[in-house]
């Protein structure tokens, strides 16, 4: 019988989000989708989430639009995967 | 006096309480960010753990130093030591619970988890006595064990260098309380040091896997 996939926590999910972002430097919508491998809508609703907490800024330039992770959202980065390390000492994943 | 090393083994119980509330703050800080219900019970633990090293380290100072005439107070001497192994009991069930619970794919299993508490509730009536408290390490060291056995599992999985510190910390503290259990039963000063510096050690160990898993990001 075939193992369900495993469900990513939203911890998970914004951490995938802000790494790619980060990565990128100026990443897109599109970009984003790629490597958060998430659908269109709930892309959305996260980075909605995230700006509104200050952790990713939306910069508009002529008609696209890109994601900036602030230093806010970088030391939210750096604590999550402090925290995914201390975690996994313990065989547990956020 | 009760047994050489008295004030040696009190310093090392102070320090190792100190450990343990540091790795219970750094549970707590990762626990704010991730929301992960094992952190809880992991800083919930050592901060039980923590809290209840430096009361045994306290009381024990006091009793040697005779400080206030507490050591002519029998049953307060018995009464304090008595409250330590009650939080350590339950630190180490919270601990040993905690393990139990994958949050990955907020699978639970706590059946032994049940077992350890099971075993904490029947101690505690009986902390009254030096025969009592040597029960009360016994059931500590149970509980220990477990954690060990839990830690030995995930190390076994992940064979990374953060869970054998885990593993190896909590493997030492199992020792420690194997040591002081041996060192009230044979009346053996050696063996109360050993297991204190065992203690000691184990905390460590524990605060290196802390400070290790805390480089991860900030480089």
């Amino acid at each position: 019988m075939a193992q369900p996939e495993k469900q990513r926590s939203t911890i998970r999910i914004y951490l995938d989000i802000l790494s790619a972002a980060d990565e990128e430097g100026n990443a897109k919508t599109t970009r984003l989708i790629q490597r958060a491998n998430l659908p269109h809508d709930r892309l959305m609703k996260h980075l909605g989430e995230l700006q509104k907490r200050e952790l990713l800024v939306e910069v508009s330039d002529g008609g696209n639009r890109y994601y900036t992770v602030t230093p806010k959202g970088r030391e939210f980065v750096n604590e999550v995967r402090r925290a995914q390390s201390f975690l996994s000492a313990f065989g547990v994943s956020i | 006096m009760v047994h050489p090393y008295f004030i040696e083994n009190s310093f090392l119980s102070l320090i190792s309480g100190l450990v343990a509330l540091a790795v219970s703050y750094y549970a707590f800080r990762y626990r704010r960010v991730t929301g992960s219900s094992f952190l809880r019970l992991l800083s919930v633990g050592f901060m039980l753990l923590g809290v209840g090293l430096l009361v045994q380290g306290s009381v024990y100072l006091l009793a040697e130093f005779n400080v206030g005439r507490f050591a002519d107070r029998e049953a307060l001497v018995y009464g304090a030591t008595g409250v330590y192994l009650v939080l350590q009991s339950a630190a180490y069930l919270l601990i040993g619970t905690g393990y139990t619970i994958r949050v990955q794919r907020g699978e639970t299993s706590e059946g032994t988890g049940t077992a350890a508490a099971f075993l904490a509730v029947q101690a505690t009536p009986l902390l009254f006595g030096t025969l009592v408290l040597d029960a009360g390490e016994l059931v500590i060291l149970v509980l220990v064990s477990f954690v060990v056995f839990q830690g030995a599992m995930a190390y076994s999985e992940l064979r990374n260098r953060l869970s054998l510190y885990v593993l190896l910390g909590f493997a030492l503290i199992a020792l420690s309380h194997l040591g002081e259990l041996l060192g009230s039963l044979l009346a053996s000063g050696d063996l109360y040091l050993v297991g204190g510096t065992a203690n000691l050690a184990g905390f460590c160990l524990l605060l290196l896997f802390v400070i290790r898993s805390g480089r991860v990001g900030s480089a």
